[in-house]
Formats: C-alpha cells, structure tokens, sequence
C-alpha cells in the first residue's frame, strides 16, 4: 500500500533529473522543464497520488517521511538530549504503539500505566497512581435521582468537575441541572445556565448525565471500538483509541458526550491524582469523554462523586443485582421513570419522586 | 380427512400459542419498554462478595443501630449524634426539670436557648415540648410521652413524616454514606434537617456558569 503510493511511476522519466531536488521537491511540479503528461488535465488524484517520479526522489520522500515519523524516537535516539527528554521519547513512542485497552493482557495494561505514570512525574514532579481495576463481580451499576429533592444547588457538578479532572477553561461538565417549570418536562424551556438564588418559585430541577445504557448506541457507532460497556454497566472510553469522529455524541440521545475541542487545561494543584485508566485520567485533545460513574471510585465501593456532594440526598446509587440495596428499593416501590423509554436504549439511571 | 384437518389446526394453535406465551423473554434482546426491570425480577445472584465496605469510608465506632421500626425491616446503621452533640448530657447545665425551672426565673429573665427559633410546623401543633422532654433534658419524647433517644430522633419525627419515614427505611430518602457497598449507611433525619427549622433554605448554586451567557 505505502508502497503503491510511492512507486506509482506510471511513466519513467528521464533517468537523471538533477534539478529535481532544488526547492519544488519531487519530478512532475511544473516548475522545470519535465514533459508534459501526454494524459489531459490531471486530477486530484494525479496530482497528488498518482505523481510521476524518479526513484531517486521516491527514496527521498519515503526518507523524510520516515524521518517525520521517527521524531518521537529522535529525543530517546539522539545523545545529545537530557536523560529525562530522552525516556519521554521513548515513553511516549511506546505509548503511541499500545493497542487497544480491551486487546490488552494485563502484563500490558501494568506496562502502560507504569508508562503513563512515570510521563506525569517527568512532567510535573508529581506522581499519580492509574488502576486498571476491573468490573466487580456480580454487580450492575444503576443510579436513581430524585427530582422532588433536588433543589439544584450543582455542589454535584463542581464535584463532579474536581473528581474527574474536566477541562477548566472551556467548563467542560458532564452534569447538567435543568430547571423547569412544575407540571412539564421539556428540555426545549429548561433553564441549564440560571443564575439566581434556588429553588426558584415553581420550578423543579432535573439532572441529566451518561445514562450508562444497557443497549448504549454511542458504542455502536464508534467506528474504532473505542468505547464499550463493561461487566458492571459501565459504557467507558479508550482516550487513546478514540479518534474524535464524534459519531457518540451525534448516536447519544441524551447528550451524555462531551469533547475536547482543546487540549484540557487543569491546573496541576488542582488535578485529582488518584485515576483510573478508563475514568478521570488526564485527556488530549480531540478525544471524547463523560460521566463513568466515577469509575475510579465507584469500583472502590465508593459512591460517585456527585452522589456524595448531593446535600438533599437526590442522588441514589447502588448494586441493581443486589436485592437488599437501596437503588433496588427505589425502583421496586417508587414510581420511576426513564428518559425516551421508546428508544429501547435501557439507561441505568432512574427518575423518581417522593 | 376431518379428523386430519383439526389435527392440523390444533398444531398451528399449540405452536403460535408457545411462541406468544407470556414470560417469553427473549433474553439479549431490548425490546419491552420495562425489560431492565422486568429481568431484574428474574435474576438471582448466587453471592455478593465485595472486597470493600461503607466502613472503609465510615468509623464503624462512630455509627448506631436503627431500632427496628417494622417488623422484618432491614436494621441500617446511622451516624451516632449523641456522640457529636458537644454540650450533652444537657443535664450538665440543666439539672431541674422545666417546671422548676418556671417556677424559678425573675421577671424578665432571659429563657434558655432564647436564640433558637422553631420554623417547624405552626405552634398550635409544635412547640418545644412536643419533642423535648421538660422533665429529662437528655432526652426526646414521643407524642405520648415514651422517652426517645437523641440518636434515635427518627422514631420522633416519623411520627407526623410518616411517607418519608416509610422512604427512609427502603432507602428512597437520606443520604446515603461512605458508599454504596453493604453494610447500609445512610443519613439520619437531623442530619441534614435541621429540626428547629427544617426546610432546605434558598441559597445561590454552588457554582455560576455565567460565563456561558453572551
């Protein structure tokens, strides 16, 4: 394949074209006196593609190009750089070639925290501590929130940013706090960005985040199976597999995805060291996240983060398999309800009311 | 011939009548609107074995027991407030029993805790006696004048709040604390109520995202 590309000589040129090399890099470019292709007009393809050239300049090209590629391994390579610059090249190029989380043995997801881990502390000085932790067994996450109790403070949303080390400078939130009016449910009046003294007269508050769905249609249309379920429940994401398509976030019917527009900026005092390769871990940009029920906590048998910064008690979350657990409780004797229950996507993530 | 033909037709009847058989779930398939829940029934787990528990989070010494309210209800612990309470026994200060007390105080002399206002339903039906017992400072008392433990002020508030009561022994009211792991934890009534006055007050959101609006 890389090589059809490069040796796509469909005509030779004269064997030695000296003047080739100077500024216009490689054969047919117009600016020296090459014939011109006896073909009409070329296209894009020609162009670009299907460029004549000489095996001198296709050596050439391949050369730089490889040369571009190896510019991680250069640091590690080179004798001149420090011994820090050069185990981050090093790292860094190793990290570029890991496979896809799921595809990994457990001899290589220690590898690549060890990798990720020692990165952060050649940058920052600090150290940070990434799990790997896998699904409990036997346990199925599900969250109840109750909207008669939430008064919409988002002390929920400001935990949630804190825990799961969200991009500060564009505000990235996975939660939202809609406020609408008693007696409907409709998104299109809601109130997400109110800014006055709550509970406003007459009004309830709902929040929204990543459902978890059993039947989760984010998951089928990543083109690169960067993002799944797991055992317990939770839908997570590959940082490093995905490539921003953003397919997710146009499937998710609740606006459960958020992305990176930017490299995420969180101030190193501020960042949450304790991680989890599929939860709160640090991202790059174009990368996609959401709410993964605090994975690095929930995991732990700690509630999310937004559970435990609720001052109503709102929040509800908890083992669904568990018959004696309190979610259990809400959805066998409260009247609960789902958001488009029609779509048959099964979130885990119940509504109800006193 | 005949007898053939109503062969036949009781075939197609057993057959369509196994395949549209109620509880015939298929089980991968998302397709009943309550299907999650529906198998939630079905299922049964073998064994719950977490590494972890809520007395990670929580000192076990600083919880209590709740008294069982309804028989075969789950007994759930929550936190011990006599052991946060920073002046009891209130006996220390208060040594005789309201009456007395009444009986003893010159003319315009200030009350105990003058400061303490009851936002808590109207004072034809609540005052400070409906709860605090005026002859025992340390402790509650029921609307029949049974004694009521401070930790066990539940028992106390249930007594009118009786739906929330029923929410909070399942589990649909109160926080829950230190996890979601067993043993159950979960918040006390007082211990997000305030009983003097126990209705969430309005205050501005933790957070303001203003600077979304333009």
């Amino acid at each position: 394949m890389l090589f059809d590309l490069f040796f796509k000589t469909r005509k030779p040129v004269e064997e030695d074209l000296p003047q080739a090399s100077d500024g216009c890099g490689s054969g047919n470019c117009g600016c020296k006196k090459t014939p011109e292709p006896t073909t009409a007009e070329p296209d894009g393809y020609d162009m670009k593609l299907g460029k004549t050239m000489n095996r001198r300049a296709a050596f050439r090209q391949m050369t730089a190009g490889l040369l571009a590629g190896a510019g991680m391994v250069q640091a590690s390579c080179s004798a001149t750089s420090t011994g820090d610059k050069r185990e981050e090249g090093q790292l860094k190029w190793e990290e570029y070639f890991k496979k896809n989380y799921r595809l990994m043995t457990d001899e290589e997801k220690s590898k690549t925290v060890e990798r990720l881990e020692r990165l952060y502390e050649i940058n920052t000085g600090k150290t940070i501590n990434v799990s790997t932790n896998g699904a409990v067994e036997n346990v199925l996450y599900g969250y109840a929130f109750n909207i008669s109790k939430c008064q919409g403070y988002m002390d929920c949303v400001n935990a949630c940013v804190k825990e799961n080390n969200q991009d500060r400078s564009s505000q990235m939130q996975y939660i939202r706090i809609h406020e609408m009016e008693n007696g409907q449910l409709n998104f299109d009046d809601a109130d997400d960005n109110y800014f006055h003294e709550v509970p406003a007269e007459g009004h309830f508050y709902l929040g929204t985040q990543c459902y978890h769905c059993e039947n989760p249609p984010c998951v089928k249309v990543c083109p690169v199976g960067a993002t799944w379920k797991e055992d317990d429940g939770i839908v997570v994401i590959d940082y490093d597999w995905c490539i921003g398509c953003r397919y997710c976030m146009a499937a998710c019917p609740y606006d459960g995805r958020r992305f990176n527009w930017q490299t995420p900026e969180v101030p190193e005092e501020e960042v949450n060291h304790t991680q989890h390769y599929l939860g709160n871990r640090l991202r790059s940009k174009g990368v996609m996240e959401k709410c993964t029920f605090c994975i690095q906590r929930s995991r732990n048998g700690k509630n999310p983060a937004c559970v435990e910064a609720c001052p109503t008690g709102a929040r509800i979350f908890g083992n669904i398999l568990d018959p004696n657990s309190e979610i259990r409780w809400v959805l066998e004797n409260k009247k609960v309800f789902r958001l488009k229950e029609d779509l048959g996507t099964e979130p885990k993530f119940w509504y109800y009311m006193d | 011939m005949k007898q053939l033909a109503v062969l036949g037709i009781l075939a197609v009847l057993i057959v369509l009548g196994v395949k549209c058989a109620p509880g015939q779930h298929d089980e991968g398939g998302h397709n009943g609107s309550h299907h999650l829940l529906e198998q939630l029934k079905y299922i049964s787990v073998d064994s719950l074995n977490y590494e972890f528990s809520r007395f990670d989070q929580v000192d076990k010494e600083k919880l209590v027991q709740i008294h069982q309210l309804v028989e075969g209800a789950e007994q759930f612990l929550i936190p011990d407030r006599m052991a946060e309470m920073k002046s009891y026994p209130c006996s220390n200060c208060h040594s005789k029993s309201l009456e007395a007390l009444q009986a003893g105080k010159a003319p315009g002399e200030k009350k105990s805790h003058w400061d303490i206002e009851i936002v808590h339903a109207k004072t034809v039906t609540m005052q400070c006696t409906t709860c605090h017992d005026p002859k025992n400072f340390n402790l509650l008392h029921s609307l029949t004048g049974a004694p009521i433990e401070f930790n066990h002020s539940y028992e106390l508030c249930g007594q009118c709040h009786s739906t929330q009561q029923k929410d909070w022994l399942g589990g649909a009211h109160g926080k829950q604390v230190g996890g979601w792991a067993p043993p159950r934890v979960s918040q006390t009534c007082t211990g997000c109520h305030n009983p003097h006055k126990p209705a969430f007050e309005k205050r501005l959101p933790a957070r303001l995202n203003t600077e979304w609006l333009k």
